[in-house]
């Protein structure tokens, strides 16, 4: 018991700053306090800091315009992208013939079936991340809770659904309501498992990992800065407008369009995310190969 | 400057213990002069919001081995954290010059 309260201390002691958490940890170790009041005055202490982030605008700023849009956003286009490569991974598991592979049209088929959706997910984690990161950033130390907020909006539209008058004003278009897909989404797996792990691998740890990133925004020079920053500002339109883009295609009864015909400008959401997450990793490894040769020459 | 009873206690606290004075010091004179319990809530943020008014100066010092190898806050009381000590004390004595716990107190020492 003891130990779980101790090992709680130290995760409630990651929400304060690391100088104030070392000052912290080192008073209960030194006024020899139990477990149990050191767990009680710590939480005391995050309540308080806590109270004192949220007289400030930025995570009221993060928790109303960043929270709950890109949540639902990112939980609508999540299960639509999973409902649309359901579908066609059923369509090549289930009717899998090696004697297609000869045939030159079904394989380029293939390759752009497999690339569309390859790219659908690329899409969807880079929308995840710069939604992770722009709360991260916007949010700071208030990133506890409505990091933990967004991450209950995502689970929760994606588990119990989205409210019913939500669907009808946003137009949805599902995959799973049209008759023709009736057998892909008779079984548990595509109507239940394959979407939850898209949801998590592709949008949970992704914006998990931009929160995180966001939180330690690296130092760039200004035009680099500015570049990101637009960049990030086109990917989150690019979502925007995802359901405007979907709606069309319901209403005028089309296929998914092929690659080409996505709206022009969500490749484009893709470089921004990806420069940076580039940018940052060669300059820490390029840091670190520095101070390592810098120690043993 | 005007201080609350809380902070007026943690200064005199940190004023007290002088050289010695950081988080877990400071709370243990507290306690023992008012026996109450100071929660390390109330310690900490109070701490910040004196450094911010000008009252006090905090920074990191050294680890030692009874704190588990973690640094402690160090603190100290600026010219202007005394003064408005001062003047919470002289009105607090001011205040009271007569009332009967005052008369209590004086005859009780003599």
């Amino acid at each position: 018991m003891t130990r779980i309260c101790w090992w709680c201390v130290d995760i409630v002691a990651r929400m304060l700053e690391p100088d104030e958490r070392d000052a912290v940890r080192g008073d209960f170790a030194e006024s020899g306090e139990t477990s149990g009041q050191a767990l009680r005055g710590l939480l005391g202490l995050v309540l308080r800091r806590q109270s004192a982030l949220w007289r400030k605008w930025r995570p009221w700023l993060a928790l109303l315009g960043a929270v709950a849009p890109f949540a639902i956003l990112l939980s609508l286009v999540s299960r639509r992208m999973a409902q649309s490569s359901a579908v066609t991974s059923w369509l090549y598991l289930n009717n899998w013939d090696w004697t297609y592979v000869r045939n030159t049209g079904f394989r380029l088929d293939f390759a752009r079936d497999v690339a569309f959706v390859l790219f659908g997910f690329l899409l969807l984690s880079c929308w995840s991340w710069t939604s992770g990161f722009v709360l991260g950033y916007l949010s700071r130390r208030a990133i506890w809770i409505n990091g933990a907020l967004f991450c209950l909006v995502l689970m929760t539209v994606d588990l119990l659904g989205m409210p019913r008058f939500l669907v009808r004003s946003l137009l949805l278009s599902r995959a799973d309501t049209f008759s023709a897909n009736a057998v892909v989404f008779a079984g548990a797996f595509y109507r239940q498992v394959f979407p939850l792990i898209v949801h998590t691998v592709l949008v949970l740890l992704p914006s998990l990992w931009g929160m995180r990133q966001g939180l330690r925004l690296a130092a760039l020079p200004l035009p680099l800065q500015t570049t990101l920053w637009a960049s990030l500002a086109l990917a989150m339109t690019t979502l925007a407008m995802q359901n405007l883009v979907w709606w069309q295609v319901r209403t005028w009864y089309l296929e998914p369009p092929p690659l080409p015909h996505l709206p022009s400008l969500a490749p484009l959401a893709i470089i921004g995310p990806l420069g940076y997450i580039l940018v940052t990793t060669i300059g820490r490894r390029w840091s670190g190969y520095r101070s390592s040769r810098l120690s043993h020459p | 400057m005007t201080i609350g009873e809380f902070e007026y206690l943690l200064l005199t606290a940190a004023a007290r213990l002088g050289e010695e004075a950081y988080g877990a010091a400071i709370r243990q004179e507290i306690q023992g002069a008012t026996k109450r319990r100071c929660s390390i809530g109330a310690l900490y943020t109070t701490l910040d919001r004196l450094e911010t008014k000008g009252l006090l100066k905090t920074w990191m010092g050294d680890a030692t081995p009874q704190r588990g190898g973690r640094a402690k806050r160090m603190v100290r009381v600026t010219a202007k954290g005394v003064q408005a000590a001062t003047a919470f004390y002289d009105a607090v004595t001011r205040v009271s010059r007569g009332v009967t716990w005052e008369a209590n107190r004086i005859s009780t020492r003599t």
